[in-house]
């Protein structure tokens, strides 16, 4: 399949672009922007919690181990797997960090032992694109947990919004993916998953919870949310991506939050 | 009303009066034996390592909250924290977090993992220590709040509206604090009311009482004037109660009788909260 990716991401405001804890994932080097060609394409898209210690570190490491597992997307087991590999991890990434910390003359504080020993907490989604070159038809799958969003735009209507598609249902409080690894059978119960078709002309929009509620909001209010989305650094753009947050920011259309979109135009 | 952010931008204040006279040497009912005072000094540690938790980021503590601790007791009004923040009446939360008299170590138990307990030792941050001394003048302390608060709210006009919480045994002898309660709940920011909460500490041996929404169970004359004197909950805070097993109504105050209200700190949102899945 062709594609073109683009990313767009901002700070929350008031925050520093280091202090960004959304983070996400493209393609096989999980950077890739632009114009991409590939039989299986695989997206990732995490929201560190801001109540959380070293959540963009976990945020990272999730969509890393997302986006290389094969069937992240699309199964349950997939999904642990994903999950499992992120876990492993972790203790190694924390021990790094406190040892880079002493190491900086800056040790833990009383007041940071809680939340390291708590752990971070994300929200994922994962998405995979297959092409029909082995006959079967062209489809895509995504698992997530928590409420980073997936929208397919087909024939300039929403096609597909998963997991969320009410803009009343965001909350301070969606669930999230654990550093320290959760009960399997309680985490399933909060895994969604689906699957739907793709063709050439679709484009998809996965973006983060304020950029998601937005977007819902819009669509609740028949309004055609893509049109923008889709105009964003194209020369039919009135602003580029910080400028039109700030907008909706001050107009109070978008919570102040960290505000990621990946956009995928299937070619 | 009660939606603004809580951020760097745009910080909220957190008042804390600590009722220091010579009523809280008693024990509190149902307390093994614990004095009123060390109650009070041991609510108000918790809720300043609470709140300094909450706010903690990789780069240190961030100012989502100033912080105004003021004690009243014989040695009169005045600001209630020791150690290198001594004399201090506005304090920004990061110092608070870097500045405790002393840092404690207590044993904790902890889920094991295995359905049982272990016992791990923590640091407790201590910056009050317990005092009972002379009388109770809570109407100069509301006052005190009043005048802080007048001077906070001049320079951030738009922040969340901020949170008076009074740990007291109620005995106020300088007034009738229902009055100057009402005064200080007069002042506001565009996101609305500040807040006034109460700490009840008491002699007397009924069962603790959390956010109650009428006054018709609490046990004396000094509970129910405090509940007087407490604001009612914002809808987001009450929804918070529920979550901790409070039964809310329209009317639910801020208001409790011996029993822990260190939960207040987790009723104001600084950004998405971390929970384990159920």
């Amino acid at each position: 399949m062709r594609a073109f990716v683009k990313n767009f991401w901002v700070p929350k405001r008031g925050n520093s672009p280091g202090e960004y804890e959304d983070a996400f994932w493209v393609g096989s080097a999980g950077i890739s922007e632009g114009e991409l060609d590939q039989s299986v394409l695989r997206l990732s898209l995490a929201d560190g919690a801001s109540e959380s210690l070293l959540a963009n570190r976990w945020a990272k490491l999730l969509v890393s181990c997302f986006g290389k597992t094969d069937g992240a997307a699309t199964t349950a087991a997939g999904f642990m797997t994903a999950y499992g590999d992120a876990t492993s991890q972790w203790d190694e990434e924390l021990e790094g960090y406190k040892a880079d910390r002493e190491a900086r003359g800056s040790p833990i504080q009383w007041y940071e032992e809680p939340g390291l020993a708590k752990g971070a907490y994300a929200t994922i989604l994962a998405v995979e694109f297959r092409d029909d070159s082995e006959g079967e038809s062209p489809a895509w799958t995504a698992s997530g947990l928590g409420d980073s969003c997936i929208f397919q735009i087909r024939d300039e209507s929403l096609y597909s919004s998963f997991p969320m598609s009410d803009a009343s249902a965001f909350s301070f409080q969606p669930p999230l993916l654990p550093s320290r690894q959760a009960d399997e059978a309680v985490l399933l119960r909060h895994v969604c998953l689906t699957a739907s078709d793709w063709q050439p002309g679709d484009s998809f929009y996965l973006a983060t919870d304020a950029l998601a509620a937005w977007f819902l909001r819009e669509i609740e209010q028949d309004g055609r949310p893509w049109e923008t989305l889709r105009d964003l650094d194209t020369s039919d753009a009135l602003l580029d991506f910080p400028e039109w947050v700030d907008q909706q920011r001050d107009l109070g259309r978008l919570q102040n939050d960290d505000t990621t979109l990946l956009r995928i135009d299937i070619i | 009303m009660y939606s603004a952010e809580i951020s760097r931008a745009n910080p909220t204040c957190f008042v804390f009066l600590l009722d220091r006279s010579a009523s809280m040497e008693d024990a509190i009912g149902r307390g093994e034996g614990q004095r009123k005072c060390d109650v009070v000094a041991d609510a108000l540690n918790r809720l300043l390592s609470e709140l300094t938790i909450k706010c903690a980021k990789e780069e240190g503590v961030r100012d989502y909250f100033y912080v105004s601790a003021i004690a009243y007791g014989g040695a009169g009004v005045g600001p209630a924290l020791g150690g290198p923040l001594a004399g201090r009446d506005l304090i920004p939360l990061s110092e608070i977090a870097v500045s405790p008299a002393r840092l404690e170590t207590r044993t904790k138990k902890i889920p094991d993992g295995a359905g049982g307990l272990v016992e791990q030792d923590v640091k407790f941050p201590v910056w009050v220590d317990p005092v009972a001394v002379g009388g109770t003048p809570m109407c100069r302390a509301l006052n005190r709040a009043q005048t802080v608060l007048s001077g906070w709210l001049n320079d951030h006009p738009s922040c969340f509206p901020p949170v008076v919480l009074n740990l007291t045994d109620g005995e106020a002898n300088d007034g009738d604090p229902v009055i100057a309660a009402d005064g200080l709940r007069q002042l506001a920011s565009a996101d609305g009311a500040i807040l006034l909460f109460n700490l009840h500490v008491s002699s007397d041996s009924n069962s603790p009482i959390s956010f109650p929404d009428n006054d018709a169970t609490l046990p004396n004359q000094f509970a129910r004037t405090l509940f007087t004197m407490s604001s009612v909950l914002p809808d987001h805070m009450c929804t918070y109660a529920q979550q901790q097993g409070v039964a809310t109504s329209g009317n639910t105050r801020g208001f409790v009788f011996n029993a822990d209200m260190t939960s207040v700190v987790q009723f104001l949102d600084i950004g998405t909260r971390t929970s384990d899945l159920r």
